[in-house]
């Protein structure tokens, strides 16, 4: 049996890592699992420890976890996060070459090679899995990354077909819903907002995401208060610092305090990345032009 | 054939064999005449009889209620008739004639006629007003069994046991006796006695049909209300269905089913049906134009005998055996859903319809139902999913099925369902997005579905379900008959249960944190964990509810509205005639659904609910606006307040000085009470008001109150306490005044005052005791007195021990003087609000300081130089500087899609935006900055891109969203959108911020902000930020592109009359060549467009300036225009003053380059003017004017566009 069906013991778990409850997954009790679920639940408690920054700790310890091929790729996962990308993918393509047919090997191999850039490494390794969800959202978002919708799309409603009642399919579903628009925006809140509201499941990833899809639909107060939400819950939330500059932007205010709290708290997060080159791009595009006369 | 096993029984009576039924037409009553002689008056809404009427002498078979008269007609095997007043309660008159049973008695429609049957044989006709018999119908050879009058022709339908049904025309009779009915009572007698001559014979009525078909005798036959059709049912077990026409009758169809006699039958009022009982226990529906059978009711023990339907609402009694009962063939609750501020709700034509609440319309229908379930019974339940826009609707028809169905986006008429989901179940509902729960009763089992109607999970309900209801997102509520359990879906888990019998119903507030459970007659409240809040108890059945916003639940009886707050506060807040079904609740309105699937809209005054709930809630503030503008006093709200432990406030609504007292005292208020005492001056009050006040320690108002009531003891002893020994002097010169030696003793003692104390005693001969005194103080002297006084010595006296003389202790601080620390007095917020105290309440408006205060006095200081003449009104004048209205730019915002060019997939949606729009903005949010330049640069001849820099960085970050995703990855970007409805990647467009309705009714209005206000500086960085944002923009139509461009041009105006009027500020006034240049800029400065206002602003300034440097003539110029302009008064006399001291000697000292007459630009470069004729170039954005040596140099104005460059002109909108 699927561990991670609607019957499975990990379903929990495993929800509440996807849901971005990540204190939940940590102090998830695991002693009552039975022998074989143990490590994905070792694991999935590990990955939600590296998620909340905790990667050097996870570095130092996983050592003691044993060598299931499960805590290799969380320690390749762990060497990704602070910094090692080198390393990682080396760890990576080696654990490959032994255990691609692995699930666990092939999420974090995949989120370690996408994040190294190796897109089409990492999507052969995903495509290897027998089913497994998190395969799935794994290839939906590097599709997504790769603005290839079309692809995501069909990826997720082969998933729906078998998978419908999973909250990662659900949420797979959304990322793609706010790439389409029009009437998946509002679907894809109600996904978030499912999740943010009810205060069994709440977590800032989904109150984020509930922000976005409304940034979408254009309820501007709305986001704001789901915003407001996600930072009362963690004041250091990247995403939902970021959404917020791009939130108050929209609505003409000002989000300087906002903006030095995102440079502070990720320097290198996406968004102030990007900035940075298009504001170099700017400069270079406009010294093309000038003035016939000088004043 | 399909039976219902739950029939829906309104009432039911335990009596005797039930033979006749009749309803009143209007009052929930009827009527039923018993085999035992009685007649039965029952309110069957309420349950109760209300009244028995025992005249006949044996069965009565016969009943009738008059349509409008409060009679009824009564006819029984004692061969009589009677004629009955229920007002009256007794029986006015019997009709005799009849020479056998009377089997049935009905009043005609609007003559004052009886009609009966027999067993003699006959039918007879009476006049009740004349109390006549007028007709003898003669023909049926065995007993007549039952006799109609047609409900609208002169026709009579009778059944008889010959097996015979025979149609009678009457019109003879009616001719004969068309007797006005409008004459009274005794003119009827009258009129009666004087023709009881006339003769009664056949030819009045005559047979126009014999109907033969019946194989035994024929029980009842009755008439269509409007067809020309006649049911009739027999002891052959049939009923049959007739047809007529102007010249014959015949049979039409045989209903069978009946295994017994047949004793009654009808037609539906209203549906095509037809209605039949018999002795086989049976009640029979059948379908009128099928005459197959639709429904089947069967009783146990008792044979049917009667039926009869309700001439208006749907409702049927029938007589057995041991009674009579009133039941209803379908529900007429319609179903319904409601979604923010739309109501779904099912028509009785099956058409699903919205109904807008906030415009309060109706949509025209926008799904037919008509296949779902059975023709003859509507749909149960109707459950609405936002997010799908699906209807999830249940019907009873074969033991419960449901469908699903998705609602057409517009309503184009009653459409058939396209892609329906079926299935089989009692209840069925939405549980979450995309998941409905379906309850089998049958099988006892609730299964969760997807919406491809696909199972995903089953739950087995505990055992007794009856039913299934939404119970917050992903839990279902199970209804059991004596428990309610909150059920979580995702967990298959109970997570709570609450015992409440019998729930029917399950209302959610809007917020859904509460839950109000229905039963026939209790209202639970319950939190959405189940928690129980409140209950309570009504004796008439509870139809429906509805939670205002506020949190205050409404609910319907038969016939109320009534309110319950949570705490279990209720009442009625107003009667209905007719039974509803409460929707919603918004303010004064209450929305809801009449029985025939309408919606209505009834007023309530919610003022009482209001109070009550601000007063829980401690909501002073709407509390005191409740009182403001609603007569909300009374015995009633006061007792309330004071009952819920609320004096202070009840007290601000009592006039009666005895109350106001209690209240005053129950609150503490003692300024009150003291006013009150004072009123009335009652020593009981102020006994009371003493004590109070002593509790509180206000020792001046316990002062007063024992001065009233002459209590000098206790005033002394308060003294005492209170150290105040003047008063305490006083009482004892009152004490001695009074002749009271006992006080006067006291007194002195609280004084200390030894030789009062003497004195007292000496007076009172007691020399004992004065002795013990002066010799305890050491008074020698007076111990010598009173020893000479009494003739002894010293020696002859013994004397206890004596210590030392006390003293009372001498008060150090004046404490008489303030009360002692009061008990804090509930002077409320409420209180004080009332009082006007509190400054919120009153609106203030915020203090009125226009930013202008200083503004003259600056623009004086640094532009004008002071003249004496002028200086007095300065003050005044500066007033003018904002009176001009603002104009607001009007902007539409209806979004227009935008084509464009094709785009290839694979592409990100930024890299499409640049491919789909032509519009420069739309490339810089898709982040390709040299296009956007490129496009700028053609279209606007833009050449210096710096200042535009934070503008394009703004809309280039505006359109990304970050969506964090799988942990470890970097968040997904998404796009966002200005059409968001779109989504054909050719056509989306980003989101451009500060779109042109904020840089209208925001950016603008700053920018003429700071012209009032003098804050020029700002103002040309507003005004050029408009440009800017202007500049690299997006708009939704054609129209908005004029305004855009309208917008443009008068930011450009005032970005240049700013500049010129801060290039004058920079100049020193002295030096004549700096005064000449500062005149002319003055003068330039009223040149560019502005508002009128701000053009007067400029003008006034241009005018003094000129004046004060005897540059009349210009300054003449200046104030005629100011005078052309028209404004605020004080403006004007200023320029008439001016104006006619010019006038005197309209030169001008100082020559200055400005033709006042002539039409000209100023150079926004040089700030020089441009007469007309002479060359210019102009930029080709903002449309600024530059002389042509200017010509390739970046615009001044909007600082980023080249001078005269060629353009195509700006592009904000694509078509």
């Amino acid at each position: 049996m699927d561990p991670f069906s609607a019957e499975g013991e990990l379903l929990n778990i495993h929800n509440a890592f996807y849901q971005g409850q990540y204190k939940t997954v940590v102090e998830f009790d695991t002693s009552s699992l039975s022998a074989e679920n143990k490590v994905p639940a070792r694991t999935l408690q590990l990955r939600a420890q590296i998620a909340s920054g905790q990667a050097k700790e996870v570095l130092a310890n996983v050592k003691q976890e044993g060598n299931a091929p499960d805590f290799v790729a969380v320690k390749a996962l762990a060497q990704y996060s602070t910094g090692d990308v080198s390393g990682a993918v080396s760890e990576v393509e080696r654990l490959v070459g032994s255990q691609s047919e692995h699930p666990t090997v092939q999420v974090l191999g995949g989120i370690v090679l996408q994040g190294a850039g190796k897109t089409e490494e990492a999507l052969s390794l995903l495509g290897k899995h027998q089913g497994s969800l998190e395969a799935i959202a794994l290839t939906v978002q590097i599709h997504l990354q790769q603005n290839r919708t079309d692809l995501a799309l069909k990826e997720v409603q082969a998933a729906r077909k078998w998978a419908q009642d999973s909250l990662l399919v659900n949420i797979a579903e959304s990322w793609v819903g706010l790439r389409l628009g029009g009437e998946r925006y509002q679907q894809a809140f109600y996904v978030f907002e499912e999740m943010a509201q009810v205060p069994s499941t709440s977590a800032t990833k989904s109150l984020v995401g509930q922000a976005v899809a409304e940034l979408h639909l254009g309820r501007l107060p709305e986001a704001e208060a789901a915003l407001q939400q996600a930072l009362q819950k963690d004041p250091k939330d990247v995403e939902a610092i970021a959404n917020f500059i791009v939130l108050n932007i929209i609505s003409g205010k000002d989000s300087s305090e906002l903006r030095s709290s995102l440079e502070s708290a990720a320097p290198e997060h996406l968004m102030l990345v990007d900035l940075r080159e298009k504001s170099q791009l700017f400069d270079q595009a406009a010294t093309k032009y000038s003035a016939k006369a000088a004043s | 054939m399909q039976s219902s096993p739950n029939m829906l029984t309104k009432f039911e009576s335990k009596s005797s064999r039930a033979k006749g039924i009749a309803f009143h037409p209007k009052r929930p009553w009827i009527l039923v005449s018993l085999h035992s002689s009685t007649i039965q008056l029952w309110d069957y809404r309420m349950g109760t009889l209300i009244d028995r009427f025992e005249e006949h002498d044996g069965p009565v078979r016969g009943i009738d209620f008059h349509k409008t008269q409060p009679l009824f007609v009564s006819g029984g095997d004692d061969y009589k008739i009677k004629v009955w007043s229920y007002q009256s309660r007794r029986c006015l008159f019997t009709l005799n004639g009849h020479l056998d049973y009377v089997r049935t008695v009905f009043f005609h429609h609007e003559l004052p006629w009886i009609l009966s049957s027999s067993d003699d044989q006959t039918i007879r006709i009476w006049n009740w007003q004349n109390r006549s018999l007028i007709c003898t119908m003669t023909g049926h050879n065995h007993y007549t069994m039952c006799a109609q009058f047609h409900p609208k022709d002169d026709l009579i339908v009778s059944a008889s046991l010959d097996q015979s049904v025979r149609v009678w025309d009457i019109s003879g009779l009616r001719k004969k006796h068309s007797a006005p009915t409008s004459m009274t009572f005794e003119d009827q007698m009258a009129r009666a006695n004087s023709n009881q001559a006339d003769m009664f014979g056949n030819t009045d009525a005559v047979v126009k049909f014999v109907l033969e078909g019946h194989d035994r005798g024929v029980n009842w036959v009755a008439f269509h209300p409007t067809l020309p059709l006649i049911v009739s049912s027999g002891d052959d077990r049939l009923v049959k269905l007739w047809r007529m026409s102007e010249t014959k009758a015949w049979e039409v169809d045989t209903c069978r089913g009946h295994f017994q006699n047949s004793s009654a039958c009808l037609f539906h009022p209203h549906q095509d049906l037809i209605l039949s009982v018999g002795e086989d226990k049976t009640i029979r529906v059948w379908d009128l134009n099928k005459r197959t059978s639709v429904q089947s009711f069967k009783r146990e023990n008792d044979r049917f005998w009667v039926i009869a339907a309700h001439p208006e609402i749907n409702l049927f009694a029938a007589g057995h055996d041991n009674g009579v009962m009133v039941f209803k063939l379908e529900r007429e609750r319609p179903a319904s859903a409601i979604y923010q501020n739309q109501l779904f709700y099912i028509t009785k034509e099956k058409m699903v319809r919205s109904y807008d609440f906030t415009k309060n319309t109706e949509s025209t229908p926008l799904l037919s139902l008509r296949k779902l379930g059975s023709p003859w019974m509507p749909p149960r339940t109707l459950s609405y999913n936002p997010a799908e826009r699906a209807i999830l609707v249940t019907s009873p028809a074969d033991n419960g099925t449901y469908e699903l169905v998705h609602l057409p986006r517009d309503s184009s008429g009653a459409l058939e369902p396209t892609d329906m989901k079926k299935g089989s179940g009692s209840s069925a509902v939405f549980v979450a997005r995309n998941r409905f729960a379906v309850f089998t009763q049958s099988s006892q089992q609730v299964d969760i579905k997807d919406l491809t109607n696909a199972t995903t999970k089953t739950i087995k309900p505990p055992p007794g379900t009856t039913d299934v209801f939404f119970g917050g997102t992903g839990s279902i509520l199970l209804v059991t008959p004596t428990n309610v359990v909150l059920y979580d879906i995702q967990q298959k888990k109970q997570l709570a249960e609450l015992t409440v019998a019998g729930v029917k119903y399950v209302v959610w507030s809007s917020d859904g944190l509460y839950a109000a459970l229905l039963s026939k007659h209790n209202v639970t409240i319950v939190t959405k964990s189940l928690e129980q809040v409140s209950t309570l108890h009504e004796t008439i059945r509870i139809k429906s509810a509805a939670w205002d916003d506020a949190g205050v639940l409404l609910y319907s009886t038969l016939n109320h509205i009534k309110y319950t707050l949570l705490n279990g506060d209720n009442g009625i807040v107003r009667t209905l005639d007719q039974t509803v079904y409460l929707v919603r609740v918004k303010a004064r309105s209450v929305y809801c659904l009449d029985r025939a699937s309408k919606p209505k809209v009834l007023e309530v005054d919610p003022t009482e609910y209001r109070f009550k709930l601000a007063l829980v809630k401690r909501n002073y503030e709407e509390m005191l606006q409740i009182i403001k503008t609603s007569s909300l006093v009374g015995q009633s709200i006061i007792s309330y307040l004071q009952k819920k432990g609320y004096p202070e406030i009840a007290l601000q609504f009592v006039q009666d000085p005895q109350t106001r007292f209690e209240l005053a005292i129950e609150c503490g208020n003692l300024d009150v009470a003291v006013e009150m005492a004072k009123q009335l001056d009652r020593p009981k009050l102020w006994t009371r008001l003493g004590t109070e006040a002593l509790a509180h320690g206000n020792h001046q108002v316990v002062e007063m109150a024992y001065q009233k009531l002459r209590q000098f003891d206790k005033l002394s002893f308060l003294y005492l306490c209170t150290g105040d020994e003047e008063k305490l002097a006083r009482m004892a010169k009152i004490a001695e005044h009074r002749g009271d030696f006992q006080s006067r003793f006291q007194n002195a003692l609280y004084l200390g005052d030894v030789d009062a104390r003497l004195q007292m005693l000496k007076e009172l001969d007691l020399y004992p005791l004065a002795y013990a005194t002066a010799k305890a103080n050491g008074l020698d002297e007076e111990v010598q007195t009173i020893l000479e006084a009494s003739g002894l010595t010293e020696d002859q006296i013994s004397l206890p021990t004596m210590g030392q003389p006390l003293q009372p202790p001498r008060p150090i601080v004046p404490t008489q003087k303030v009360n002692w620390p009061v008990k804090a007095a509930s002077h409320s917020f409420f209180e004080k609000a009332l009082l006007g105290e509190v400054g919120a309440i009153d609106d203030d408006a915020a203090p009125t300081s226009n930013g202008f205060d200083h503004i003259d006095g600056a623009l004086e200081d640094e532009a004008i130089p002071r003249d004496g003449e002028l200086g007095e009104e300065e003050d005044e004048d500066a007033a003018g500087w904002d009176m001009g209205d603002d104009i607001n730019v009007e902007t539409e915002s209806d979004f227009v899609n935008v084509d464009s060019a094709d785009a290839g997939a694979g592409s990100s949606e930024a890299d499409l935006w640049a491919r789909n729009s032509p519009i420069a903005a739309d490339h810089a949010a898709a982040g390709s900055f040299e296009t956007a330049m490129q496009l700028l640069n053609r279209q606007l001849g833009a050449v210096n891109f710096t200042p535009l820099k934070p503008r394009f960085l703004e809309i280039y970050q505006a359109s990304k969203t970050y969506l964090p995703a799988t942990p470890g990855l970097p968040p997904l970007v998404n796009y966002v959108r200005r059409n968001i409805e779109e989504t054909d990647t050719r056509k989306v467009l980003p989101i451009i911020p500060r779109d042109l309705e904020t840089i209208a009714t925001v950016d603008l209005q700053e920018g003429y902000g700071a012209m009032r206000s003098n804050k020029l500086e700002d103002g040309l960085k507003t005004f050029k930020k408009i440009l800017h944002c202007l500049l690299v923009n997006a708009v939704s139509s054609q129209q908005e592109v004029g305004e855009a461009k309208k917008i443009i041009s008068t930011a450009a105006e005032y970005a240049t009359a700013m500049a010129i009027e801060l290039e004058r500020r920079t100049i020193s006034t002295e030096g004549d060549e700096n005064l000449k240049r500062s005149l002319e800029l003055s003068a330039y400065f009223t040149i560019p467009k502005l508002e009128v206002a701000h053009r007067q602003l400029a003008l006034m300034a241009a005018m003094k300036l000129a004046f004060t440097n005897k540059n009349f003539s210009s300054a003449l110029s200046f104030a005629n225009r100011m005078l052309a302009n028209g404004g605020s008064a004080k403006l004007l006399d200023q320029a008439k003053k001016i104006k006619s001291q010019c006038e005197r000697s309209p030169q001008d000292k100082i020559d200055i380059e400005f033709d006042q007459f002539a039409e000209f630009d100023v150079c926004a470069s040089s700030h020089t003017p441009i007469y007309g004729g002479s060359a210019s170039v102009a930029c080709p954005f903002d449309g600024a004017k530059y002389h042509s040596q200017f010509k390739g140099q970046v615009c001044k104005v909007c600082e980023v566009c080249e001078i005269g460059a060629p353009a195509s002109g700006i592009r904000l909108f694509a078509s």
